[in-house]
């Protein structure tokens, strides 16, 4: 390794939000520069109360536990790592709320760490995002090759992790995936649990629901999991298309659910109060009627949400999937005969 | 009648193309887009949504709407009422009007439909006899803000504001509308007056929401009413032609943006910024308070109320951020408003005696 600007310096990853998706990447390209990389941890209770008393009564969920996150770290670092990320497709733009997360960090941790935040748009094109990169790098070497190599390498890290939610690995923890585990092994009953990594992935926010589903005997499909051509054929049919780059996943996956009934059920996990999602929801909604898809229930998630409540209602779509799949199980045999 | 009817209708006029104004504002407005519009869906789309619903009732086929693309709800409110609308059984059209250059093609085909044979040369004035009209009213908005506080009757010079209204929408030539102004900003003069210990306050928040007065509950009447003189960050003719220069409230975003920088530094939708930057500016300008104005779960403006406490903290001026929605009560309001002006008058006679400012107390 080529020498380092200063001594190690302890860089902190707050795990909320794009963390969920983006972790690995950040984790592998700061330690490629010879950061020392501090994590948050899962979500706990303590994390989410703290959040929860810190950020405006008025923020979603998610910002809430991000709040959470930035204050656990915020006496053991040098600095957090808070990008903002922009734009991660073309002519789609992620929430207001990632816009302005690394103003919101600064707010929530009163300024008292600094924060490195590289912009990244891939709206403006690899020039732009390179100098996110040169940034970032040049806080701890002078080397463009060693920023470069970085750079792949955690870019190589980052998509090895998305194939792996491709494939269908089961979440164990944060960001870790269990090689063993899978998400679908051809049970009978199959739902999808669509909605933000951050929401999905989160298990304490969703109270271990991929784990408990699993241990129910039910298959997952998470939106990861949804073919792209299917989802990308959705969003074309769609009379406006949408220009939030995560809602478009969400959109394109429920809707492919929906017509190609790649499911028996689909569980829309949405945080009160989403902007974004306020909105998909109606298409979400309406399509998947209009389509004539499989059932589908839209869950609301805050801080108050209490865990016997939240497993009563997923009981219940569960029982109420089993019957009519049953159902349709009769029907089908006459129509193969 | 609000500004913005004001300007719309005189498009129409203008074009002698058959419309109908939605009714005013009313509760009923509200309680329709709260029960056919989104859960948490922000606050102006579920009016809007109910401005819809009574303007169908009163016999409209066709809904115009403009449209566009984020990264706030607004750009796809549009696309989100015509499905509920559809839904709910309404039969209509809806036009939206997108104006990102590569959809151009697609507007001028709208506007074709729309403006029922007349040509477009004359839609072109009509739009810029509109916009006349918009520079007229937000001027005289901007005036009875300066002037409110010193009314010797209360409410005085609303009224005439109203009056002035009338008249704009009444004149239909450049020629009226230069009469107008004079007599408009005459009208406002008159307005019997009282000398007053001024405070001064600055609105920021949301645009349509600090443009409605039925849905901000009168915010800038009833600071007025208590004795504010004020003044405020976005005007109709900001929206109307977004150069960025903020002609009427004569501080560019630029500016605004520069203002914010130490504590937003991107954009983030909507007014977000601008609310932060003209806090800054307000506090720079020696005002004694910002009142700020969002709809509950405006993401653009909720980001603005977690930056705030700071900026107030750290430049020492008061704010206070009132997040409305269809639950908020009137009452409440008002006496927040009041403990807030008292407030910023106390520091303000603090100032005045040259005693060193006291800490801004924290979230009001
Ligand atoms: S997309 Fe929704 S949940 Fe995510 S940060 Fe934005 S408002 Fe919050
Ligand atoms: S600025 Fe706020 S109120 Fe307006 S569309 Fe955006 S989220 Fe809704």
């Amino acid at each position: 390794m080529s020498a380092g600007k200063t001594a190690v310096l302890k860089i902190g990853i707050p795990g909320g939000l794009l963390y969920y998706r983006y972790g690995r990447l950040w984790r592998s390209f700061l330690e490629e520069l010879g950061a020392q990389v501090v994590e948050s941890g899962e979500t706990t209770r303590s994390i989410l109360s703290s959040g929860v008393s810190k950020a405006e009564n008025e923020s979603c969920l998610p910002v809430k536990v991000f709040y959470g996150h930035v204050l656990a770290l915020k006496d053991k670092v040098d600095a957090l790592f808070v990008p903002r990320v922009v734009s991660v497709k073309r002519k789609t733009h992620t929430c207001p709320k990632m816009l302005g997360l690394p103003d919101l960090a600064r707010a929530a941790c009163e300024d008292q760490v600094p924060i490195i935040a590289p912009t990244i748009d891939f709206q403006t094109g690899l020039w732009s995002n390179y100098q996110a990169v040169y940034s970032t790098g040049r806080i701890f070497t002078d080397s463009p090759t060693l920023m470069l190599r970085a750079g792949l390498k955690a870019w190589r890290e980052y998509r090895r992790y998305q194939r792996s939610l491709k494939e269908g690995l089961f979440p164990r923890g944060r960001l870790e995936l269990d090689p063993r585990r899978r998400l679908c092994s051809g049970n009978e009953l199959r739902v999808a649990v669509i909605g933000h990594h951050y929401n999905v992935y989160d298990t304490f926010t969703t109270m271990s629901l991929l784990d408990r589903l699993r241990s129910m005997g039910v298959d997952v499909v998470t939106a990861d999991m949804i073919p792209e051509r299917l989802a990308r054929e959705e969003l074309s049919r769609l009379p406006k298309p949408l220009y939030w780059s995560y809602e478009e996943e969400i959109v394109g996956a429920i809707l492919a659910c929906s017509r190609h009934r790649l499911v028996d059920g689909i569980i829309f996990i949405i945080s009160f109060p989403c902007g974004p999602d306020s909105i998909v929801r109606v298409i979400c909604e309406q399509e998947n009627r209009r389509l004539g898809g499989p059932p589908m229930m839209t869950m609301v998630i805050d801080e108050h949400t209490g865990e016997s409540g939240f497993l009563t209602r997923i009981e219940a779509f569960l029982d109420m999937l089993r019957r009519s799949s049953a159902v349709r199980e009769r029907e089908k045999v006459p129509s193969l005969a | 009648m609000g500004s913005l009817e004001v300007v719309l209708s005189s498009i129409f006029d203008q074009m002698g193309v058959d419309y109908i104004l939605p009714p005013p504002n009313s509760q009923r407005t509200i309680e329709l887009g709260v029960k056919y519009g989104p859960e948490f869906a922000c606050f102006p789309l579920k009016t809007t949504l109910g401005n819809f619903i009574e303007a169908l009732e009163a016999g409209a086929d066709t809904l115009i709407m403009v449209s566009g693309r984020g990264p706030c709800r607004f750009g796809y409110y549009a696309e989100t009422q015509r499905r509920i609308l559809e839904e709910a059984g309404y039969d209509f059209r809806m036009y939206m009007l997108e104006f990102e250059p590569e959809r151009i093609p697609d507007l001028l085909r709208k506007l074709r439909e729309l403006k029922q044979g007349r040509s477009f040369l004359s839609l072109a004035r009509a739009i810029k006899f509109a916009f006349a009209k918009a520079v007229l009213v937000d001027r005289l908005e901007k005036k009875a803000l300066a002037q409110r506080w010193m009314d010797r009757e209360k409410g005085a010079t609303t009224r005439a504001l109203k009056e002035c209204y009338r008249m704009i929408r009444e004149a239909d030539t450049y020629a009226s509308l230069r009469k107008v102004e004079r007599e408009a900003f005459q009208l406002l003069e008159s307005v019997p007056k009282e000398a007053r210990e001024p405070v001064r306050i600055g609105i920021v928040g949301e645009f349509y929401l600090v443009l409605e007065p039925y849905f901000n509950l009168q915010v800038e009447e009833q600071l007025g009413n208590l004795g504010a003189y004020v003044e405020r960050s976005v005007y109709l003719t900001d929206w109307l032609r977004p150069t960025g220069n903020n002609p009427v409230g004569g501080h560019s975003d630029a500016e605004s943006d520069e203002a914010a920088r130490p504590f937003l530094t991107h954009f983030v939708g909507g007014e977000g910024i601008r609310s932060v930057g003209h806090t800054v500016l307000y506090q720079r300008m020696g005002f004694d308070g910002v009142v700020h104005v969002m709809p509950f779960t405006c993401m653009p403006e909720t980001i603005a109320k977690s930056i705030l406490p700071r900026v107030s903290k750290e430049l020492g001026i008061p704010v206070l951020s009132i997040v409305i929605d269809e639950m908020t009560g009137r009452a409440g309001v008002a006496t927040r408003l009041e403990a807030f002006v008292d407030l910023a008058r106390h520091r303000r006679k603090a100032k005045m005696r040259g005693e060193r400012p006291q800490p801004v107390p924290g979230l009001l």
